[in-house]
């Protein structure tokens, strides 16, 4: 049974990590350029890890921390955005993979880094990812509406994480809470996990 | 006063522009090809309303028992039964409506868009139970794309909520838009009324510069007739847009006894656009109280002005497309 299970994972992650380019195709014929760049992430794996365990840690920290993100995170997305087409794209798989255990293991710690460290962190994994995310575009790609429907994605998305997580844990140390401050670290547990097979696949290829 | 100016100019504006003809909020970019059975199973295929992209460009495919080599289609005895698909539906051509006229029965009418790329072609004895699901399939989605696209409407929807907040007067709010732009996409669909493009779109920026006044005059603390009537603005402002709406199925061409069908199943779409959208602007909403995270003082009447920055600009510019045009 188990094993049957192990292989829908691997089935669903596969068809997953399948459907990139493909579907920004479709997404980008269907309602243009800025609905492309909205949905771009969600045909990569590591955009939908990478931005929910951000959204998580700062929302873990609290109000007051997270709350830097909602500017720190869209804008890092527009400047990746930028740099990757100064530069060039470049393979972000293994440094994608360290940054997704570095933040899983800092949410199965609970640290309590400060304003500043996580707002690097945003920032320096907003870069990555919006130079990837600008990686494969087409010629015919209107980039500034891609990087609004991007950025737009990128706050809607880290903005609803962090209250989603703020509101999950609550503030109140009662008994509720332990166990809901067990299960964000739990989930920071998965998420190193899901770092440490990328950064083993990335290394192994 | 000068919100209830604002409001008189808008609705003078529309009662002077009032005449039977066609409209279309925002620009299709769309073809119209055309089958006529000539002998059974022999068609000759024209384009009546040629895409953007040129005729030559559209990667049209037919059934597999069809020999296509336009302008004639051979389908053998089988007749022109099953898919016909264009694979290369894009921003430049993104629908084209396919028309077969038998040489017995009704000409039919299929709609094949970036939504639906595929039409299936059912022969005689339609409109079948698939004939209706595949146009609520296609209107559906195409509605979706219509709300979606149109950045003016969703600007409006999002100065209503600004200003009414959430709650029920959101909901009565956003109701009376929504009785508003469907009786008016009805009346225009089916012809009772008409309105010309241009000025049409030029009163749909006017009325989002509307919705900016009224979100500054309640930042200042004076109560505009949004804030004190907010569905009968929904509502007048939803008669305007409403007829917006009805520009993108005007130039499809449709059948006359499928249009009722199509026209719901396109204001369903819409509605289920325009509500993901009110939605997501209360999530987030609701996600900025949670974090303690507004717009700080000094910036408060940012939105409003950009709002309205925005919306004089594009009226500005429709106006200009309007004098150009005369």
């Amino acid at each position: 049974m188990t094993s049957k299970f192990g292989h829908l994972w691997i089935l669903a992650a596969a068809l997953f990590v399948q459907t990139s380019a493909a579907e920004a195709h479709i997404v980008a014929a269907r309602l243009g350029d800025f609905y492309a760049g909205a949905l771009h992430p969600l045909t990569d794996l590591r955009d939908i890890v990478l931005w929910t365990a951000t959204g998580v840690l700062a929302g873990a920290l609290g109000a007051p921390k997270g709350r830097w993100l909602i500017p720190v995170f869209p804008l890092g997305l527009l400047v990746g955005l930028s740099l990757g087409r100064i530069f060039g794209a470049a393979s972000t798989q293994l440094a994608d993979a360290t940054m997704m255990l570095a933040l899983g293991m800092l949410l199965a710690a609970a640290a309590r880094i400060p304003t500043f460290l996580l707002c690097a962190i945003a920032f320096a994994i907003a870069v990555m990812r919006g130079a990837a995310n600008g990686a494969d575009l087409g010629p015919d790609t209107d980039r500034l509406l891609f990087a609004a429907g991007l950025a737009c994605a990128g706050y809607g998305a880290i903005t609803l994480t962090m209250a989603l997580t703020t509101a999950f844990k609550r503030t109140k140390s009662d008994s509720s809470a332990s166990w809901r401050t067990i299960a964000v670290r739990a989930l920071g547990g998965w998420i190193a996990s899901i770092g440490l097979m990328m950064a083993g696949l990335a290394l192994a290829s | 006063m000068t919100a209830i100016r604002y409001l008189r100019l808008a609705l003078i504006l529309l009662a002077a522009l009032i005449q039977p003809s066609l409209l279309r909020a925002h620009e299709a970019a769309m073809g119209v090809l055309e089958f006529r059975e000539v002998r059974p199973g022999a068609f000759i295929g024209r384009w009546t309303m040629e895409p953007t992209i040129g005729p030559e460009r559209v990667d049209l495919r037919v059934p597999s028992h069809c020999l296509l080599r336009l302008p004639e289609m051979n389908c053998g005895q089988k007749g022109l039964v099953g898919p016909i698909t264009i694979t290369n539906l894009g921003s430049n051509m993104s629908v084209v409506l396919l028309k077969v006229i038998p040489i017995t029965g009704e000409a039919r009418s299929y709609t094949i868009s970036t939504a639906n790329p595929v039409v299936s072609i059912l022969g005689a004895g339609a409109p079948t139970l698939e004939t209706w699901l595949e146009l609520a399939k296609t209107y559906v989605n195409y509605g979706i794309d219509h709300i979606l696209l149109g950045a003016d409407h969703l600007l409006f929807v999002l100065g209503l909520i600004w200003i009414v907040g959430g709650g029920w007067r959101l909901v009565k709010t956003i109701t009376a838009f929504t009785i508003g732009h469907s009786a008016s996409l009805a009346a225009a669909a089916f012809g009772l009324i008409g309105v010309p493009e241009r000025p049409l779109n030029a009163c749909i920026a006017l009325s989002i510069a509307f919705v900016g006044v009224e979100i500054v005059k309640q930042q200042r603390g004076e109560i505009g007739i949004t804030a004190r009537y907010p569905w009968a603005v929904a509502f007048t402002f939803g008669l305007v847009h409403g007829i917006g709406f009805a520009g993108a199925l005007a130039g499809l061409g449709l059948e006359r006894r499928l249009l009722p069908a199509a026209l719901l199943f396109f204001n369903v779409g819409v509605e289920i656009g325009q509500l993901a959208f009110v939605l997501l602007v209360l999530a987030l909403i609701w996600a900025h109280r949670r974090l303690d995270a507004v717009v700080p003082r000094w910036g408060a009447a940012l939105p409003a002005y950009a709002i309205g920055s925005v919306s004089m600009f594009w009226f500005f510019g429709r106006l200009a497309r309007v004098f150009a045009a005369i």
